[in-house]
């Protein structure tokens, strides 16, 4: 069950983060739209940069946990997959989540 | 004991009752696959029937062969069988047929519940074709979007014949999806470790976890649009604070989830047999493994691209619009890793692959037109044209069909034992591969030239006229083929033609028995050193017909079997399993008078239904105890296993826990259904909130403790050699609170009929009152058990099955009382 879960666990990470910064851009945006922070960066795209900026960095560590030797799995087989998952959930939460620094947040 | 003599030991222990009784009372995972096949195919012939009419419809311009009342339900049925009644239980025939054959076993992990999902796919499917044979079938397009589909703009009985028919066929994926994750992970061949396992199974896995995560939003909003419609419950009607968008959400959450869900089973019949054809080994088998993950996940975060012509905020359009792009890329993947193998090998170029050709053609196109639609800017331009039908043709004909005619032609010797021997099939695929390519590249055609879909008609100054006409001919054609694949089929299995064993020379598990296999598969069980076990041992089959696996010794009357541990695949449980029973059929009759209650509106026998189903569900469970301890037991080959009778996690344990998790993604979309109203839908906040009550949070929390604290007191004492009386005492006391919290909870909630909010807090009460009440029944039935002498400490596998029940009514209370009272708080 555990090497099920470690193969799982890089995309279901990325499905998590990418709804819930879905979800947060739909809350944030019926909050405070309007608001400004940093000079002329409008404050919902600092909220989103920095959730992406979250959802990247929990991805690396659980690409770095998978790659430890006491929470990767003790069969090779397992090993090699639950890698490449995790890098796909790192790989996937760069370009799907890339929007929030580039199209405009909330129209 | 010689083979012979095992093999006749072996028949009179597995086999059905002779004759059309057996239909009835089978469990065996070898018929009620065919069974399901064989209805599978049936609504495949029904849904192509419709194909063609409306084809002969589009024909030509002002067509007069059927009105528009009569399209809207052709091509509502025709995409609702297709989907629904062919594509799905054709996945779950073939797995159910192959998958303990392949993992070198005798059968899947509940045989009651395969029949009994059996059935109520055969019975919720009559009740659809029914409709249509009297005229009413649903007519609201196979998404069945409100506000059309609702009690206003759709009063008749159409759409509930829908909305009900599908969700009790639904019941039959859900069991299929749990009985194949507990059986891949826990009945394989002793020694099939993860690495070892056929790559079919993998993708059946995958496929099984995504069912039971992607269907019960579905479920969901069946059930709530069904309300709505059934008593006035606004979910989606704007003005009372509803919104259609969220049908829409629910929808495609499962929707598109969904076509990977029939595309991914496929693939790994493409994954099975190109090896195969090729004589070598699936390159980058790891890869694969990793590839089928990441697209499960992918294919989960794509849903809104149904919906980009709606309106929603622009960096939600882009979000879904790159993940859309990139779940092509593992497609790319398996796709090389398939031509990889080619390369690699030495193919042959037999029937099965010439339609895996036909697949990969096919698909390819369907993939990339669908990178196309993924961008946003060209999905407003062609989308509800003839193109996106076009495009979803290629990936659905090309992507499933094509693999599972390969599939036929492959798996059909092992089934009956027989070789075809007239050569229609090569014929049948050019007219099924050109028919299906003049039909569907003429609909891109005139999509572009702006032909919508679902219309009924359209006149000639339009200039869609030829194309049209190219189309129906060609839409000819593939049917005249597919009736050929069906005669290829029927002569096939009527013809004494008696093929070799293993006549594709696979290294794959299910060649290693005698053909047609017998109904208990194996008479020893093989223990697995390689992926290929064939290869590695051509004799082996004829050693584990003489005995040399494990299990080799039945004893009498019982269908025995072993699990093993999932990574390492070391046996660790010996299973008994139960035999021919009427049960699953009554169970599901009985079900579906629960469902028909509701269709016609009797509601006075909506709740004899339901006890009912309690009732029989009671006697199913009971009758698989045990009154004296099993001991363990000598599986051959020098092993000893423990019952599975005697441990704590059971095969019960591991399917309530995989049934739990398609649960919690029910209940999780309901979350997001509430949270989804308070931000998007208009009319929001409500004009009045519930006020927290002490009462109901003060007993719910508590009958939640009460319920987990007393079912562990009562394992933790039967275990110990004690009488678990108190712990099941207080367990009853908390669960019958945690009703009466609930109910009292429904009963505050202000007007469920006049605004989204009551509404949807109505829906969160019932819920939880359903799952206490499911666990007073729980703990009842253990009581009874107690007193009649099934409990004992080497019988423990009932108590924490009940105890992961209880642990899921605590986790759901919490969110439910924060739903409820968190925004009077806040307000
Ligand atoms: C046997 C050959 C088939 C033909 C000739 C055919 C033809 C068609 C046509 C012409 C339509 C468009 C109706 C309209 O927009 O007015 C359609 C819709 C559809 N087809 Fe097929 N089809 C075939 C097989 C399949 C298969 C195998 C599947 C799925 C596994 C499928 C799924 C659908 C779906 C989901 C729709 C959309 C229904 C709707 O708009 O509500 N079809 N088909
Ligand atoms: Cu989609």
């Amino acid at each position: 069950m555990n090497d099920l879960l470690r193969i799982l666990a890089g995309p279901l990470l990325w499905l998590a983060t990418f709804s819930a910064v879905y979800g947060l851009n739909g809350v944030v945006c019926g909050v405070c739209a309007g608001g400004t922070a940093f000079g002329d960066v409008s404050l919902p795209r600092v909220i989103f940069a920095v959730a992406w900026l979250v959802a990247i960095g929990l991805q690396l560590g659980l690409v770095a946990a998978l790659h430890t030797a006491r929470l990767g799995s003790r069969s090779s087989f397992v090993r090699v997959v639950s890698r490449t998952t995790g890098w796909v959930g790192l790989a996937a939460s760069l370009w799907t989540l890339f929007p929030t620094v580039v199209t405009s947040s909330c129209l | 004991m010689n083979a012979l003599k095992r093999h006749r030991r072996l028949d009179a222990i597995w086999s059905s009752q002779p004759g059309w009784k057996g239909w009835f009372s089978t469990v065996n995972h070898s018929d009620v696959g065919r069974m399901f096949l064989a209805t599978a195919f049936f609504h495949f012939l029904v849904g192509g029937v419709l194909a063609m009419l409306i084809r002969a419809q589009l024909a030509t311009p002002h067509s007069a062969f059927a009105g528009p009342e009569i399209y809207n339900q052709l091509f509502t049925m025709h995409g609702t069988i297709m989907m629904f009644l062919f594509a799905i239980p054709t996945f779950e025939g073939l797995a159910i047929y192959l998958l303990p054959k392949m993992l070198g076993t005798r059968d899947l992990a509940y045989p009651r519940l395969t029949a009994y999902g059996f059935w109520c796919y055969f019975f919720g499917g009559a009740m659809l074709l029914l409709s249509l044979v009297l005229g009413i079938a649903p007519d609201g397009g196979w998404f069945m979007y409100p506000p059309l589909t609702g009690p206003i703009y759709s009063p008749g009985i159409n759409t509930d014949f829908w909305l009900i028919g599908i969700t009790f066929v639904e019941i039959s994926a859900i069991c299929a999806a749990v009985e194949f994750t507990v059986s891949i992970l826990k009945y394989r061949a002793p020694g099939m470790s993860l690495a070892k396992m056929p790559i079919f199974a993998w993708y059946a896995l995958v496929t099984s976890l995504m069912i039971l995560t992607g269907f019960p939003p579905l479920i969901l909003g069946s059930i709530l649009l069904e309300v709505e419609r059934a008593f006035g419950l606004p979910f989606f009607q704007a003005e009372h604070g509803g919104d259609s968008l969220l049908w829409q959400h629910l929808f495609w959450l499962f929707g598109h989830p969904e076509v990977y869900i029939i595309f991914l089973p496929a693939a790994g019949v493409v994954s099975t047999i190109i090896p195969v054809m090729a004589r070598t080994t699936l390159l980058g088998y790891g890869w694969v493994v990793a590839a089928v993950v990441a697209l499960a996940f992918l294919s989960f975060g794509l849903w809104v691209h149904h919906m980009f012509a709606t309106g929603i905020p622009h960096m939600g359009l882009a979000f879904f619009s790159a993940a859309s792009t990139l779940v092509a890329v593992p497609t790319g993947i398996q796709i090389f890793a398939w031509i990889g193998t080619l390369w690699k090998g030495r193919p042959q170029l037999h029937l099965p692959m010439l339609h895996i050709l036909g697949f990969f053609v096919t698909f390819v196109i369907g993939g990339l037109t669908g990178v196309m639609v993924a961008v946003v800017p060209f999905d407003w331009q062609v989308h509800d044209t003839a193109f996106v039908t076009a495009h979803l043709h290629y990936v659905l004909f090309g992507g499933f069909v094509f693999p599972m005619l390969a599939a036929i032609y492959y798996w059909l010797p092992l089934a009956t034992g027989r070789k075809r021997f007239f050569r229609l099939g090569e014929v049948a695929f050019a007219l099924v591969f050109f028919g299906f390519h003049l039909t569907f590249l003429a609909m891109h055609w005139v999509g572009l030239m702006g032909q919508r879909r679902r219309i009924p008609t359209y006149a000639p100054e339009d200039g869609w006229t030829t194309i049209n006409l190219i189309s129906s001919i060609g839409g000819f054609i593939m049917a005249i083929g597919l009736a050929i694949v069906l005669l290829e089929v029927v002569l096939h299995m009527t013809t004494r033609h008696r093929v070799a064993r293993n006549p594709w020379r696979s290294g794959s598990l299910e060649w290693a028995m005698t053909l047609p296999p017998p109904a208990y598969n194996f008479a020893s069980l093989p223990h697995v050193e390689g992926r290929d076990p064939l290869w590695a041992d051509e004799a082996l089959a004829v050693r584990l017909a003489r005995g040399e696996g494990y299990l080799g010794d039945p004893p009498d009357g019982q269908r025995e079997t072993l699990t093993v541990d999932i990574a390492t695949g070391d046996p660790d449980y010996h299973v008994v399993y139960p035999a021919n029973t009427r049960l699953p059929i009554v169970f599901s009759a009985v079900t579906g008078l629960f469902f028909l209650s509701l269709l016609l509106k009797v509601y006075w026998l909506t709740p004899l239904a339901v006890a009912g189903v309690a009732a029989v569900g009671w006697g199913w469970v009971w009758t698989l105890g045990r009154r004296e301890d099993p001991g363990t037991q000598d599986v051959g080959r020098g092993v000893r296993l423990p019952s599975s009778d005697s441990v704590a996690r059971s095969p019960g344990w591991w399917g309530s826990l995989f049934l739990l998790v398609a649960n919690a993604t029910f209940f999780g979309s309901l979350l997001f259904g509430y949270a989804f109203l308070w931000t998007v839908a208009p009319d929001w906040p409500p004009p009045a909130l519930i006020a927290p009550s002490l009462f109901v949070v003060a007993v719910a929390l508590a009958g939640a403790a009460f319920g987990v604290a007393g079912i562990a007191l009562a394992d933790r004492a039967n275990r110990r050699g004690g009488a678990p009386v108190s712990g099941l005492g207080i367990a009853l006391l908390g669960t019958l609170g945690s009703a009466a919290a609930f109910a009292w909870l429904m009963i505050g909630t202000p007007d469920p009929a006049g605004h989204a909010y009551g509404a949807t807090l109505f829906v969160l009460g019932a819920y939880g009152l359903f799952h206490a009440a499911l666990a007073v029944l729980m703990t009842c039935f253990l009581i009874a058990r107690l007193r009649s002498g099934f409990m004992a400490p080497g019988r423990a596998a009932g108590l924490p099955i009940v105890g992961l029940w209880m642990a899921y009514l605590a986790l759901v209370t919490v969110p439910i009382l924060l739903a409820a009272y968190l925004p009077w708080v806040l307000a």
